[in-house]
């Protein structure tokens, strides 16, 4: 053994560190940040997630009364005027000729035709060149259009001179062109709509239902299977863990499959009670109380599959001859199970509990199969709202900007009861060999 | 309370453990079950305590057969091997265990917790955790939960196994002398012979699920049954050689011994000797021959084994001293009435 009593940085013990490393870099804090970023923006489906370009609509201008935008901006803004300016008249020379654009630049140079009447009227009054077809009067016109609403501007600078060019106040050009970029920038009105949704408050409350029912099926379930099964037979009882692990090896869809199979109004469960004279109904979506049966029975299942995993090695740890001890110190089973295995089951239990509220917390692919947050919305969860909102919604418009504000949640709850667990199991503790002994 | 075991048999699937024991444990006496690992005495231990059933015979604690009852109903108390306290209970509630289970009311409890805890010298300890108490304390926590609700009989699985050697000795003295004051009726695992020779009555010395020898542990040591019992006995062990008997002594290669008159008229033709190292030495005359091979010094008496110039060994102990060395050459005599003689198949003679 080599004395080395300074410690060593060993390359070799970083290489074998690397895929790990690399790994929760790409997987945890690659994720992590990036919902963090995308929650301060109005990422969504109509602002891409690139750059954008500047274009005022309509709509544009709906959204911007009562903003301060003065009237007369409005005003300009939303009738079409014609210009006769250097811009215009090249491009009428291309259009037609240079004589053509040489006589308009004559007669109107620099005038401002408000109606379009007018502007088609002074190109048929041209002496020379006069254009004679009325769908060519009407085209050359349209080059003189000097309005920016519905024109797409890819650079600000352009956007900010047809305002400048347009007649419109200096002072309103700020609030139009933020109105008009069309791509993402950063903001903090995801966390004001949040706090101010009353569907927040809703989703919230959806997920304590969820989690603390699920949990407590979970654990109670899996304890129950764990100490049914350790008095069965070795051979009766791993048959039926295997039984019971089902759930958690069957793939999610064929798994809630099955439990669509149970519960519809054609179901096992409809088609057992009609019977029994019962109307037939949907069991998974007729009432919330429905949905939510459903919901905690589905999760419940495959969570008490792995409590009982955990309860049933956790029992088997414990020697023997305590066991015995209990018996003839003439506990019964009931005793042996109160007073002997519950109590020394305690940290399993501790561990599978809070390990499991950080899982259901941020879960909600049995619910996006089963109910999808149905019926109304009444089992929509936290993370299935964050799903729905940043990526698969009925409107069609991805908010991904909401979708990670709500994400962000779930991040700093995880991370904040992540570290409260480990201080509360006091991690070095729990590593530390076991005080049992064999 | 007398513990009678009748005709027991326990078998583990093909394998027969034990096959048609009897044993009986008189009231008040302490009985070690003693032998090699395997030999079935935890077995019946555990048998005796209720953790395994009976495949064959019955048993009974006094008039009671308590053949078929689970080990709750047996009224029995079990100090194990690893002493089994329950490590999320303190002291007192691992004592009162068996009174809390049975629902006895608190003050009650309380009382006897007090009692049995002065009994075992621990009162001290009541409101620590086991993990907080040395292996004698725990062994002490262990005896008082087995004696606290006044079993009909203590049985205790190689109680002295996970203690270091000072310890061992304390507590050998002291669960006799618990025993002894409680009067109870126990039933001691062991397989160390001088744990069940301090401690017991009596000692039923087991070897392959059968009792080879039951009897008082000096009568096991001068007079065992056949050569398994006078080899597992005593420390240094018993040597064997073999021997013819020729004209009123033993002879084996140019040795000679004499033949005890009692013994006389039941040896002959070809025997086994056994000579515990206490009867080999300079102080019983002469007659074997043969060079030191080993010496062990063991403070107050030196250990030597004589390899004879016939082929075999001999041990002999003898007080500190003359300090012979490795290689010297001996002479010595055997007392021969002390010499243990077997027929070729082991049986005593």
């Amino acid at each position: 053994m080599p004395r080395t009593s300074k410690p060593r940085f060993n390359w070799l013990g970083l290489g074998f560190m690397a895929p790990a490393l690399i790994v929760v870099a790409l997987f945890f804090l690659a994720p992590v940040i990036m919902t963090g970023l995308f929650a301060f923006t109005n990422m969504s489906t109509s602002t891409g997630i690139t750059g954008g370009e500047y274009l005022l609509t309509q709509s544009n201008l709906r959204a911007l009364e009562n903003s301060g935008v003065s009237d007369e901006t409005f005003e300009t803004l939303s009738t079409t005027s014609y210009r006769v300016d250097e811009a215009g008249l090249a491009r009428l020379a291309e259009q037609h000729n240079q004589a053509t654009a040489d006589e308009f630049r004559t007669l109107h140079g620099d005038t401002v035709f408000t109606a379009r009447r007018d502007m088609e009227r002074a190109l048929k009054d041209l002496n020379q060149n006069r254009i004679r077809s009325t769908r060519d009067r009407k085209a050359a016109a349209e080059l003189f259009t000097s309005s920016v609403l519905d024109e797409r501007f890819v650079e600000e600078t352009d956007f900010r001179a047809a305002l400048a060019n347009a007649g419109i106040n200096d002072a309103d050009h700020e609030i139009l062109v933020t109105e008009a970029f069309t791509g993402w920038v950063w903001t903090t009105e995801n966390v004001e709509l949040l706090t101010s949704l009353s569907s927040s408050a809703r989703y919230a409350m959806n997920t304590a239902i969820y989690v603390i029912f699920t949990l407590a099926f979970n654990v109670g379930f899996g304890l129950l299977l764990a100490i049914s099964t350790f008095y069965l037979s070795p051979r009766v009882a791993s048959s039926f863990r295997t039984i019971w692990f089902l759930p958690r090896v069957l793939p999610p869809v064929l798994y809630v499959l099955m439990w669509y199979w149970l519960t519809w109004d054609t179901g096992i469960i409809s088609t057992f009670a009609g019977y029994f004279g019962f109307a037939p109904r949907n069991w998974m979506l007729d009432t919330a109380t429905n949905a939510w049966v459903v919901i905690i029975l589905i999760n419940g299942f495959v969570g008490a599959s792995l409590g009982m995993i955990l309860f049933s090695s956790a029992i088997k740890a414990i020697p023997s001859s305590m066991l015995y001890a209990s018996e003839v110190d003439g506990a019964n089973r009931w005793q042996q199970v109160r007073y002997i295995i519950l109590p020394q089951l305690r940290w399993p239990i501790l561990f599978t509990s809070s390990y499991q509220t950080l899982s259901l917390l941020t879960s909600f692919e049995y619910i996006l199969l089963a109910t999808d947050g149905g019926p109304g919305g009444t089992t929509e969860v936290w993370a299935l709202a964050a799903y729905h909102t940043a990526l698969n919604n009925y409107g069609g418009n991805l908010q991904y900007g909401l979708g990670a504000a709500y994400a962000l949640v779930l991040v700093i709850i995880g991370i904040i009861t992540s570290l409260l667990y480990l201080r509360f199991f006091n991690f070095r503790e729990l590593v530390s060999k076991p005080r049992i002994e064999n | 309370m007398q513990l009678k075991l009748n005709n027991f048999t326990k078998t583990f699937g093909e394998v027969t453990v034990i096959d048609g024991m009897d044993l009986t444990v008189n009231d008040g006496e302490m009985m070690a079950l003693l032998g090699p690992s395997g030999c079935g005495k935890s077995t019946t231990l555990f048998t005796i305590c209720g953790i395994h059933r009976m495949n064959g015979g019955d048993l009974h604690f006094g008039d009671r057969d308590v053949t078929h009852l689970p080990s709750q109903q047996r009224n029995v108390g079990v100090v194990f091997q690893n002493y089994a306290l329950y490590p999320h209970m303190d002291i007192r509630d691992n004592i009162a265990f068996p009174l809390k289970v049975q629902k006895q009311d608190s003050a009650t409890i309380k009382r006897k917790v007090n009692e049995i805890a002065e009994l075992v010298h621990i009162p001290e300890l009541l409101d620590r955790k086991p993990a907080q108490l040395s292996g004698g304390q725990q062994q002490r926590v262990a005896l008082a939960r087995a004696l606290v609700r006044q079993p009909d009989v203590l049985l205790l699985d190689e109680p002295l196994a996970n203690l270091d050697a000072k310890l061992r000795l304390e507590m050998r003295s002291e669960i006799r002398r618990i025993q002894l004051e409680t009067g109870i009726t126990a039933i001691l695992v062991t397989h160390d012979q001088v744990e069940a020779m301090s401690m017991c009555d009596r000692i039923a010395l087991m070897r392959d699920g059968k009792i080879e020898q039951l009897s008082e542990p000096s009568e096991m040591y001068n007079n065992p049954a056949n050569t398994f019992v006078a080899g597992f006995l005593g420390n240094p062990p018993i040597s064997f050689v073999n021997a013819q008997v020729a004209g009123g002594s033993f002879t084996f290669g140019d040795n000679t011994v004499a033949i005890a008159e009692a013994l006389k008229p039941r040896v002959g033709g070809e025997v086994q000797l056994g000579i515990r190292p206490e009867h080999f030495g300079p102080q019983f005359g002469t007659g074997v021959t043969g060079k030191i091979s080993f010496v062990e010094t063991q403070g107050r008496e030196d250990l030597y084994n004589v390899t004879l110039n016939s082929g075999g060994m001999i041990r002999s102990i003898q007080p500190a001293g003359e300090r012979l060395k490795m290689g010297d050459a001996v002479s010595w005599g055997v007392s021969p009435e002390a010499v243990l003689a077997f027929d070729t198949s082991g049986d005593r003679l």
